[in-house]
């Protein structure tokens, strides 16, 4: 199912040159879509588009079948919002604020208690409800501003970079309750994030921004497929490493080392590598294959022949910064 | 915040989907304006928040409670309850109230953040901003209110003389609703606009209490110099003497400045300019708040 379909979207703040956004046109469906790109690459306008807060200079958006310039109320009737910056007033309790602001957006009293106390147990914040939340700790304040985004029972949850400010340990709790939101309790969730890593682990979806331009949007496990670069790791006495790479070359591989790595690019295939013929396809496919072990087994003779331990073979797959490396130029 | 503290409880409950009721729009603003009275005085937020507003509502009592006492004890006349006087005469119990309450509505959105949540949220940014101001004019309400109902019902107590008494309460009461308006304008606005607390208090009971008396200084001398019409405008500075004046031009009223309305026309203007004053502040408070959502 479509959530948000935009066309041709632009938004440029007042007479500046570059547009925040351009000329963007992407689908987000179901599941968790993440939202990627650097400071200033136009996310955060792209959400105060969709939640009709600001006027698009051309283009148009529907957001669950409401379009973004005549319908902002029913949209924000039935998102969940989490902005990027702080927005808990320090003087209130956490139950009374989730609960107020499920008042809100339109809950009767008594299910906005209902709905607060559960939310804010999903969220892991049961236990300090009742506490003011001027003495959270980020992480604490990082989930009640989640439980406000769900507290209405959404159709469509909007987090601008839920793990900003996090240490690694919270980081992964907030990572996996974006993942439970999307696919257990099966909310569209759309998250942005500067940091490629944490969308890689969690969307089904990524779309990437840059300097307000759309690079891609494509399935996760797109970006994620075997790119057929091996990484290898040797041990052994003296400079193991060079000596390593040094006789791989010599038998005709391109490799460069890569930290404490080497890096191997595939060998070519000879034939037939595509083609309308399915036969040839199928043969293609055998013969990347078969490149495939020639690869691993000429990595296991040459450590075999200097005498070195070899620690690791590792395919390398892809990973989202590759998009900026590739289309981003330097 | 570590790892054990999300994990084992919440895997074992599902998520529940409500497919309740919602309520309206106007349900929501109800909502928004009841929060907003109840934050005035504290409650929904941290117990010492309730101790100033309760503090000054207990002060602004005493002349009220001694006054009817006085009444009932000595057996005064009732003419002693002088309504419409009573809140320019605890007119730095009011401007104290206002301005420390007002930030609560007004600066505690903006400077939290709190305000992208509400933008976020069915109202939008012109039915927000006229909610919250509608909450401070019922705060306010209640505050000069008060001390006027027990003026009145303490008076009935003791012997006063409903027919007497029921027309110039009716004018101290039209009075202290304007007064609530006009106050609530102007400290909305200082405190939408300066964001910290402190400096809000202190904007607020500069803009109110110094434009007080600056007024009345300006009526005085205006008034001496014979320049009666600069005089009667002047009352455009402060909504306590603004009040006054009306009250005298328009409802009999016994004044406490020195140069009120004298004429009903005078005092029909009076009320006029105030009343587009005021739209015109109610006008910039929605564009503040406009502007934020963007």
């Amino acid at each position: 199912m479509t959530v948000i379909e935009t066309q041709g979207l632009t938004k440029r703040y007042g007479s500046v040159q570059a547009p925040a956004l351009a000329d963007l046109t992407i689908e987000v469906g179901d599941g968790v879509t993440g939202l990627v790109g650097a400071n200033g690459a136009g996310k955060s306008t792209l959400i105060k588009l969709l939640l009709g807060l600001l006027a698009p200079t051309s283009g148009s958006a529907t957001v669950l079948g409401h379009d973004i310039g005549r319908a902002g109320e029913q949209i924000r009737r039935a998102v969940g919002y989490m902005p990027e910056h702080d927005c808990l007033p320090p003087d209130m309790r956490c139950i009374d604020f989730v609960v107020h602001m499920g008042r809100m957006s339109g809950l009767p009293p008594a299910p906005a208690r209902e709905r607060a106390a559960d939310v804010l147990r999903h969220v892991g914040l049961a236990e300090e409800r009742y506490r003011l939340m001027g003495g959270y700790s980020t992480g604490m304040k990082q989930r009640a501003k989640l439980a406000q985004a769900l507290v209405h029972d959404p159709e469509l949850v909007m987090l601008d970079e839920p793990t900003n400010g996090l240490d690694p340990a919270a980081r992964d709790d907030m990572l996996a309750l974006v993942q439970r939101i999307g696919h257990d309790f099966g909310i569209p969730v759309l998250v942005t994030s500067h940091l490629l890593g944490e969308l890689e682990r969690i969307s089904d979806h990524v779309v990437v921004l840059d300097g307000g331009q759309l690079l891609r949007s494509e399935a996760t496990r797109t970006f994620l497929a075997d790119t057929g670069t091996v990484l290898v790791e040797v041990t052994g006495e003296g400079d193991a490493q060079r000596r390593m790479g040094e006789a791989l070359a010599a038998r005709g591989l391109t490799c460069r080392p890569q930290g404490s790595l080497i890096e191997i690019d595939p060998l070519t295939v000879d034939g037939p590598s595509s083609g309308d013929d399915p036969v040839a396809a199928a043969d293609g496919q055998d013969a990347a294959a078969a490149a495939h072990d020639r690869l691993r087994d000429l990595v296991r003779d040459t450590a075999a022949d200097l005498d070195l331990g070899l620690v690791r073979i590792q395919a390398r797959t892809g990973r989202l910064e590759d998009v900026f490396r590739d289309e981003v130029p330097a | 915040m570590s790892a054990q503290d999300s994990t084992g409880v919440i895997h074992d409950i599902g998520y529940r989907r409500y497919a309740g009721a919602r309520t309206t729009r106007a349900g929501i603003i109800r909502a928004l304006l009841l929060s907003g009275v109840l934050a005035v005085f504290g409650f929904g937020r941290s117990g010492k928040a309730k101790v100033l507003p309760f503090a000054l509502l207990g002060m602004t009592l005493v002349p009220a409670v001694i006054q009817v006492g006085i009444m009932s004890l000595i057996g005064l006349s009732a003419d002693l309850l002088n309504y419409s006087a009573y809140n320019a005469g605890s007119s730095f119990l009011v401007v104290l109230f206002v301005a420390a309450q007002a930030p609560v509505l007004f600066s505690r959105d903006l400077r939290s953040g709190v305000i992208s949540l509400y933008l976020a949220r069915p109202l939008g940014a012109t039915a927000f901003a006229l909610t919250r101001w509608a909450s401070l004019v019922l705060a306010i309400l209640a505050f000069v209110l008060t001390p006027l109902l027990v003026l009145f019902i303490g008076g009935l107590a003791a012997g006063a003389s409903l027919r007497e008494e029921l027309p110039r309460v009716a004018v101290a009461l039209a009075g202290a609703v304007l007064l609530a308006m006009l106050v609530a304008t102007v400290s909305s606005l200082v405190a939408s606009w300066t964001l910290r607390r402190g400096l809000a208090i202190a904007g607020s009971i500069m803009v109110l209490l110094v434009g007080l008396g600056v007024t009345a200084g300006l009526q005085e001398v205006a008034d001496t110099e014979g320049a009666t019409t600069l005089a009667h405008w002047a009352a455009l500075l402060s909504p306590f003497v603004l009040v006054d004046s009306v009250q005298v031009a328009l409802g009999d009223a016994s004044t406490q400045f020195p140069a009120p309305a004298d004429t009903v026309a005078t005092g029909l203007l009076l009320l006029g300019a105030a009343l587009v004053l005021m739209f015109l502040g109610m006008a910039l408070l929605v564009r503040r708040y406009r502007s934020k959502g963007a």
